[in-house]
């Protein structure tokens, strides 16, 4: 039960860090809580869905492009609903309303394009999960974390050896600077919604594998990202992925107690202390 | 008819709402996406309230506020000291386990089943049965939610809480407590939110968690966004105007799941513009 318990908190991590990776970037170089995220992992699983089902490809190349997809539909969605509000120096919570907008469209016109019926990307039978020190495990939890776990490793180093990679963590640090030391603004904000929502894409398409594909599957995925990377330290990408596996590990044990209805509320509750306790430091007054 | 006396009563209830909210957003510059769970705190305590303990329908919706605004005043209490988009997510929070509670405590809530049954309206052993009739009722109670509002905000109070909104770091240097003017217009805010869902719970006559999920908040929400931020008449036209959108949609010949659809499409849409092109909305101030 104890090591069930267990792998299933590491799967369910991973996942998460992925998540909280792309939402903490988002508000490291960003400076705002982008409510958009989840649907990044929703078009991503709904693109998998098209390339796999609908076009025939391969589960790989489908997936590929899916990411691919999604980065490209994000940064569209960057220069028309976020460009506007940077070059007047808007305050955060207005790129959030604008962000609150855009998951709003987004998800209604999935709903409208492929019904709010669920689909399916498996294709052939469901093979029964490998015995490993007495938890089951299914080859797509194993693919989840491999790739996971890769994905990670790659990005923190793209972040702490390139040049972009530097650019971006410069522009966190502060934009004003970036600018004057000639940092171009506009290419790296669209690098890092790029990556964001490849990331959540990723997600999707990997969460799409065990689960099933959703207009609405979204939700979830944005509020992981919020605790998780609210719990990491916002802005923090080690602490996302430490926040992530944080999550899951607390609703994996929660669920043991009490009912899986409970998972959102529970999770959101450890939000609000998180935030209330980091308020002291950071957010008394000002920024 | 009948058609346009629930468009009038589900617009009624979407203005105390958008009103309410108004206040927060508009003038206090609180930015809450949580304002569905205390709309659902109200339409549950009326609906406990009313089927299990009877109580007669002018006492209750006075108790039933008051549960909304109690609940607001500890949670805002603790919350409010967040600022900007942290108080964003935190009330973002809030509508995620309001909506967690309702489905999962059975004992209090009956849960996905919902509570059935709920009475419709008697006031003094009058039977608000027909439809014009609730509808009256629901719009007197947006008057006097105007009218309140409209009094609290062009106070000294009302002053003071534009100004915490401008910088609230000098509206602590003359000396005002802002900590206390913010709790108070929460507490405000989510009474009303709360009579919202009295009157929603008495107009449905059952209630399931269903209907206080965080899209809820997210569609008042963009009504003040829409109507005008700091505007009272901007919320009413925009909670007006999104809640027949749909049946608009539906009478230009678009089939019923379809119009649900494209009003969210439509809705999505208008915020991004609104926040984008013209941050002061329909009939708000400008800023930004």
């Amino acid at each position: 039960m104890l090591s069930q318990i267990f792998v299933n908190s590491i799967v369910a991590g991973a996942v998460y860090a992925l998540l909280a990776f792309g939402f903490t970037i988002t508000y490291g170089t960003l400076n705002f809580f982008n409510m958009a995220h989840g649907v990044a992992f929703t078009v991503g699983a709904y693109l998998c869905y098209v390339f796999r089902i609908l076009l025939g490809l391969d589960l790989p190349w489908a997936t590929v492009l899916a990411v691919f997809g999604t980065s490209l539909i994000m940064v569209a969605v960057d220069l028309l609903a976020y460009d506007r509000l940077r070059a007047r120096r808007a305050p955060s919570w207005a790129m959030v309303v604008s962000s609150i907008g855009v998951a709003i469209f987004i998800e209604a016109v999935i709903s409208l394009i492929f019904g709010s019926d669920t689909l399916s990307l498996r294709t052939g039978e469901v093979r029964p999960g490998i015995a490993v020190l007495g938890a089951i495990i299914t080859e797509t939890q194993i693919v989840i974390l491999i790739v996971s776990v890769i994905l990670v490793a790659l990005l923190t180093l793209y972040l702490k050896m390139t040049r972009m990679g530097k650019a971006l963590r410069a522009m966190a640090n502060d934009p004003e600077i970036g600018v004057i030391i000639g940092i171009e603004p506009r290419l790296t904000y669209m690098t890092t919604f790029a990556l964001a929502s490849g990331l959540a894409a990723v997600a999707g398409c990997l969460v799409a594998f065990e689960t099933d594909v959703y207009p609405t599957m979204g939700h979830s995925a944005l509020l992981k990202s919020i605790v998780a990377s609210i719990m990491g330290g916002v802005g923090n990408v080690g602490g996302a992925v430490f926040g992530g596996l944080f999550l899951a590990a607390a609703e994996n044990f929660g669920v043991w107690k009490l009912s899986s209805s409970w998972q959102d509320g529970i999770a959101l509750t450890l939000l609000l202390l998180f935030m209330l306790a980091q308020r002291s430091k950071s957010m008394l007054l000002g920024k | 008819m009948d058609i346009v006396f629930h468009l009038v009563i589900m617009s009624g209830i979407y203005m105390i709402l958008a009103l309410s909210l108004n206040l927060l957003i508009g003038y206090a510059g609180l930015f809450s996406v949580g304002h569905g769970a205390f709309y659902g705190i109200g339409a549950y305590a009326a609906a406990i309230l009313s089927t299990r303990y009877g109580l007669p329908f002018w006492l209750e919706i006075f108790a039933a506020s008051a549960v909304a605004g109690l609940v607001g005043y500890v949670l805002g209490r603790p919350i409010l000291r967040l600022r900007g988009d942290h108080l964003a997510l935190a009330t973002f929070g809030l509508a995620v386990i309001a909506f967690s509670i309702f489905t999962n405590w059975s004992d209090l809530t009956r849960g996905p089943l919902g509570i059935r049954g709920i009475p419709k309206v008697t006031i003094f052993a009058f039977a608000l049965e027909p439809l014009w009739s609730y509808a009256v009722l629901v719009m007197a109670c947006v008057a006097i939610t105007l009218l309140f509002l409209w009094r609290m905000t062009h106070s000294p109070f009302g002053k003071v809480l534009e100004a915490i909104r401008e910088d609230d770091v000098a509206a602590l240097a003359i000396g005002k407590n802002i900590t206390r003017f913010k709790v108070v217009a929460f507490v405000t805010s989510s009474c009303f939110a709360g009579l919202a869902g009295v009157l929603y719970a008495h107009y449905a006559t059952y209630i399931d968690p269903s209907a206080f999920v965080t899209a809820e908040s997210f569609l008042v929400f963009s009504m003040v966004i829409f109507g005008g931020m700091g505007s009272n008449l901007g919320s009413m036209v925009g909670a007006a105007v999104l809640v027949s959108l749909p049946e608009l949609l539906r009478f230009v010949g678009l089939p019923g799941n379809i119009a649900a659809q494209m009003r969210d499409v439509i809705y999505g849409a208008l915020i991004v513009i609104v926040i984008n092109w013209r941050p002061q909305g329909l009939l708000g101030r400008a800023r930004l």
